[in-house]
């Protein structure tokens, strides 16, 4: 825990900050609104006093409520992983900026959570489906997206699931059964 | 209804989401084709004297089951585009759907050229989880056992890198001692490819008689067999020239595109993981972080693979001194079987022989992840590809894709 970098972030960025900075183990967590995010991100990487020249990862998250988008960065100026949590995406139409300005190395990886989420980066210039097929519609890491061979305890068991036309056309009544504070 | 899987009504079925067998085929709509993307549009619109080739996904020297399509004009590609997905098996779906212990071995084929650095990067998350201390001997075995596949993928790259160019000598040197490693890991392990090795809290045996004693005979030839194989390639004057200048890197263009492991390294930045972020006890050992491409340039293929050869001689010097300073104690910490970590996130990353591998795992109090995301550094280096490759030859992109060294299980996951 680099308890120097959680003044130096509540100091920078304490307009944008959505939540409590947490620091568990060698991570420190922030945050954000999706609109904020490339403000935030600008500041990160550009700060001399920051300096997270290193995109370690980006991850979409379904949390059965509402969408994230959670970024990982690296920095020599601290021994702490950095955790951005750009929260509150609604299901239906989730959308957030897309960080290829900063990194073009981003463009695959937003692809990818488009493939598997639906989630929308604005920007970027070749969002389309990575894995799966072109006319494919649904987004398998949703939670609403069940496996057919689930283990007993999944609502999916001994049903197969259906490939569903573009998740935020057909919005159900029925939130996920499995859903997640994260 | 009566659902035909014969297991009497479930809560599922009256969910509008999912379709019973009896329903299949009852589409109400035909999804729209997407909208063609920029980038898209750009690609597969021809000027004069371009035409496209297909290559893949069958193609033998592709690394795995990757389709490209150059843009080509002549002899030279104007612009490529990889078309993944073809070993496309949903390991985070998986994953989430398994519980703590399965996800080891359900994550275990994603780099099936190096599999216990996919385990050991999801352990050390559960790990952060759980707030688990692992034994150090524990510790000190991953380390060995890790090091000892980084040689041996780095060996196997050297062979491939070889056959991509037509040398097909090089690539049986290199399964001798791929080989050797391989079957000393699965004396220790049971497995020849995906060990399993490792657990949550430690490593799932100690270090047997046969593994130590291929371990030191090994050892004692290590290096100078090394230097053999070296010899076989750097001087080979095709080799060397169809290398050379080719597919160029710089340092700032790396680190923008994401790039970790050896292709950063021959980019000129000294970025490892094993030294940026520390982790197990790689603090206590002694080793170098060997950099080349440090002019303003950067590196190109002949860096990126003479950076290999380098990392090997480091992981012989790793193993050295894990096998002098291997402390006594137990190989596992006392866990429960049934784990339900407390809700919270956790990520944790690791240097595999490609190059950053991470997992973000999130808990939600069940013994399941209830999301896991993988992080695969191959994926993230096949970008490249088309950015190196602009106006090189059509000969030249498998070349540059193997000195890339990307593993379509992981890109693909």
């Amino acid at each position: 825990m680099d308890r120097s970098l959680k003044v130096r972030l509540a100091a920078r960025l304490a307009d944008h900050l959505a939540g409590p900075i947490r620091q568990r183990h060698d991570q420190t967590e922030i945050r954000i609104r999706p609109a904020d995010m490339l403000e935030v991100m600008r500041t990160l990487h550009d700060d001399p006093d920051f300096d997270f020249t290193i995109l370690a990862d980006l991850a979409g998250v379904d949390t059965g409520t509402t969408m994230q988008v959670v970024y990982h960065l690296w920095s020599a100026k601290t021994p702490d992983w950095l955790r951005v949590i750009a929260e509150g995406l609604p299901r239906e139409d989730p959308r957030i900026p897309s960080l290829t300005g900063l990194w073009p190395g981003a463009e695959w990886m937003e692809r990818e959570t488009y493939d598997m989420f639906g989630i929308i980066f604005e920007g970027n210039r070749d969002l389309r489906r990575i894995y799966m097929p072109p006319d494919y519609a649904s987004f398998p890491l949703r939670k609403d997206f069940y496996l057919p061979d689930d283990s007993a305890r999944s609502p999916g068991a001994g049903a197969r699931h259906v490939e569903q036309p573009n998740a935020p056309v057909v919005t159900s009544k029925r939130a996920p059964r499995r859903t997640v504070r994260a | 209804m009566t659902a035909p899987t014969g297991l009497g009504h479930h809560a599922s079925q009256d969910d509008p989401r999912i379709m019973l067998d009896g329903q299949i085929g009852q589409y109400e709509q035909v999804p729209p084709y997407p909208t063609r993307t920029e980038r898209e549009a750009e690609f597969y619109s021809l000027r004069d004297g371009e035409m496209f080739l297909n290559m893949g996904p069958q193609h033998p020297s592709t690394h795995g089951v990757l389709r490209v399509v150059l843009k080509i004009n002549g002899e030279n590609v104007v612009d490529l585009d990889p078309v993944l997905g073809y070993l496309h098996r949903g390991v985070e779906k998986l994953c989430e759907n398994s519980d703590y212990h399965h996800v080891i071995s359900q994550i275990d084929p994603l780099e099936y050229v190096s599999s216990l650095f996919m385990e050991w990067a999801p352990v050390m998350s559960f790990e952060q989880l759980l707030d688990v201390k692992v034994p150090r001997r524990a510790e000190y075995i991953r380390v060995l056992t890790g090091e000892l596949l980084r040689i041996a993928s780095h060996v196997l790259f050297q062979g491939w890198m070889a056959l991509d160019l037509g040398g097909l000598a090089p690539i049986l040197y290199s399964f001798i001692e791929r080989d050797e490693i391989v079957e000393m890991l699965a004396a220790l392990t049971g497995q020849r490819m995906l060990f399993n090795y490792f657990r949550i809290g430690g490593v799932n045996g100690d270090l047997n008689h046969e593994f130590m004693s291929r371990l030191g005979d090994w050892m004692s030839r290590a290096l100078v067999q090394h230097e053999a194989n070296i010899g076989l390639l750097n001087e080979n004057e095709i080799f060397v020239r169809r290398m050379r200048d080719i597919g160029r890197l710089d340092g700032e263009t790396a680190k923008r595109m994401g790039v970790s492991g050896p292709n950063i390294r021959a980019a000129g930045v000294p970025f490892d993981v094993r030294r940026a972020h520390p982790y197990s006890v790689y603090p206590e050992l002694e080793f170098d972080i060997p950099v080349r491409g440090t002019g303003p340039a950067g590196g190109d293929s002949l860096d990126r693979y003479l950076l290999r050869l380098d990392e090997v001689r480091e992981s012989i010097r790793i193993i050295d001194q894990c096998l002098h300073n291997m402390p006594d104690g137990p190989v596992m910490a006392r866990l429960p079987r049934l784990m339900r970590p407390r809700p919270g996130r956790a990520w944790a990353a690791v240097e595999s022989p490609r190059g950053l591998f991470g997992t973000y795992v999130i808990s939600d109090g069940t013994d399941q992840p209830f999301r896991m995301k993988i992080h695969d550094p191959s994926f993230v280096h096949l970008q490249l590809v088309g950015m190196l490759m602009k106006n090189n030859l059509i000969a030249d992109t498998m070349a540059v894709m193997a000195s890339l060294d990307p593993v379509m299980g992981g890109i693909d996951k």
